[in-house]
């Protein structure tokens, strides 16, 4: 079985701001992307406005490239540190048949 | 600082508390407000806080609740509508209409100049906090509703459509108020040079478009709309199930009314720690501020020739402010603004006073004014 080494981007934060950045994140490379609602705490967690029925916080992973990695983790820190409760990290992963998700080059 | 919540009380109150009958009646009035299903299950949502209760109502019931209170209010407001209008074309409707829209966008502009001048506080967190007091809440209509009913003064049929009105102008502005100003104050800093980063794109209109598309709108403007057709063109025969089902004077929108209200107190119950964070300038604006709306309200809505009920009404949701389509819009246009502030003035503060006493001091206010 072949393994592809691969980046998992995963991002922490409030629902408000999670889909816009999955959006980007399709613009940025990314072939795709998975969301789920979490329950969690954070220092900012009182930044999070709840809509009626919607969870509070969202989780969001892309498995892309290393540079597609770097662009997104960019892209979610210059625009959603600031103000925003939000957090993202890099991990590795090693993908099955993981060629398909190099995305746009 | 102080004066001004002096003089308010002054203005506004002393009035009413000048003639001893006055007081006398408003506490009967409390009463006959406090002691009902609607306040009591509101109470014990709090009190179940506070005690560590384990009272659980699950998030899509009271999704579904919200949705039915929407589609309601909508429907049946679209159904006098269309009554009022076949017995008196536009006469009754226009005045109303035209106080409501002005309301709407007055009550944004001077909650953001309390908070932002009175107050001090910073330009995005008063922008903030003026979008939710500039808009309504439809829960207040309901509960008000409610109360002029029992009290055997029934608001004019075509409320509805006023709360409509009130939702999206309020937000619009103040949120527009924030944007021109935050954008003043970046100009003024970056032409002093102590401007940092780069300043993001305005969302403004994307946030506008929410609300504007935003489920307490389109459930309301849009079952508006079905009632009203709907009245003109099917047979009342035909037409009976669906006014049953919905009718806002009926058991199941009361009934469904003590559950949403149980959770609200779930909701605002955990909310009152936050109080001691926002201080007393804004526990007293969250008083205060509605206070000076429900007069205003009740004062045009009598110029405009609103019944007692009516008037009353009226005072309420202009006083109320919003806690559902207001957070988002403000989330995305002004970040900068602390949510703790709006929220916890809006839900914690407004909404538990307005159902406890301003509903019944806007009765009197209306009273005090003329309506009958």
């Amino acid at each position: 079985m072949q393994l592809y080494p691969l980046k998992l981007v995963t991002v922490v934060g409030e629902t408000l701001i999670m889909e816009e950045i999955a959006e980007e994140g399709l613009k940025l490379g990314a072939t795709g992307y998975s969301l789920v609602d979490v329950i969690g705490l954070g220092s900012r967690s009182a930044r999070n406005v709840s809509f009626a029925g919607e969870a509070k916080t969202r989780k969001l992973e892309f498995v892309v490239s290393a540079e597609i990695a770097v662009a997104i983790l960019t892209f979610v820190s210059h625009n959603y540190f600031e103000h925003y409760a939000c957090i993202a990290w890099l991990s590795d992963v090693s993908v099955v048949r993981g060629e398909q998700y190099l995305g746009k080059q | 600082m102080l004066p001004f919540p002096a003089t308010l009380i002054a203005a506004g109150l002393i009035p009413l508390l000048a003639d001893g009958g006055q007081f006398d009646r408003i506490v009967e009035s409390l009463e006959r407000n406090l002691l009902t299903p609607i306040p009591l299950c509101f109470l014990l949502g709090i009190i179940c806080t506070r005690i560590h209760g384990g009272i659980k109502i699950p998030k899509e019931l009271y999704y579904s609740i919200a949705i039915f209170l929407l589609m309601s209010i909508g429907f049946i407001g679209g159904h006098e509508l269309a009554h009022e209008v076949q017995a008196h074309g536009v006469s009754t409707i226009w005045k109303p209409a035209l106080v409501t829209l002005f309301l709407g966008c007055l009550t944004p502009i001077t909650a953001f100049a309390v908070l932002r001048y009175l107050g001090g506080m910073s330009i995005a967190d008063s922008a903030g906090i003026a979008a939710h007091y500039g808009s309504t809440s439809a829960v207040t209509y309901a509960v008000a509703n409610s109360f002029v009913e029992q009290t055997q003064h029934p608001a004019n049929e075509f409320l509805p459509t006023l709360v409509t009105l009130l939702e999206c102008p309020g937000i619009a502005i103040a949120l527009l108020i924030g944007a021109f100003l935050s954008a003043k104050e970046r100009a003024a800093k970056a032409a002093a040079g102590t401007l940092g980063r780069p300043v993001k794109s305005s969302k403004l209109g994307e946030a506008l478009y929410e609300v504007m598309t935003g489920q307490s709108i389109m459930l309301m403007a849009g079952l508006l709309v079905i009632g009203f057709v709907s009245t003109q063109f099917m047979d009342e025969k035909g037409f009976q199930p669906f006014y049953d089902f919905f009718q806002s004077k009926g058991m199941l929108f009361r009934g469904l009314l003590c559950i949403f209200l149980l959770e609200m107190g779930l909701v605002a119950g955990e909310r009152l720690g936050d109080l001691v964070k926002v201080g007393p300038f804004l526990i007293a604006f969250g008083i205060l501020m509605p206070l000076v709306h429900g007069f205003l309200g009740a004062w045009f809505g009598h110029l405009a020739g609103l019944n007692l009920g009516g008037c009353t009404v009226l005072a309420a949701i202009v006083s109320s402010a919003s806690y559902i389509a207001a957070p988002p819009a403000v989330r995305l246009t002004l970040p900068e603004a602390n949510p703790t502030y709006s929220i916890t003035a809006a839900l914690a503060i407004t909404f538990p006073f307005n159902i406890a006493f301003g509903i019944p001091i806007y009765f009197e206010m209306a009273k005090w004014v003329g309506a009958q």
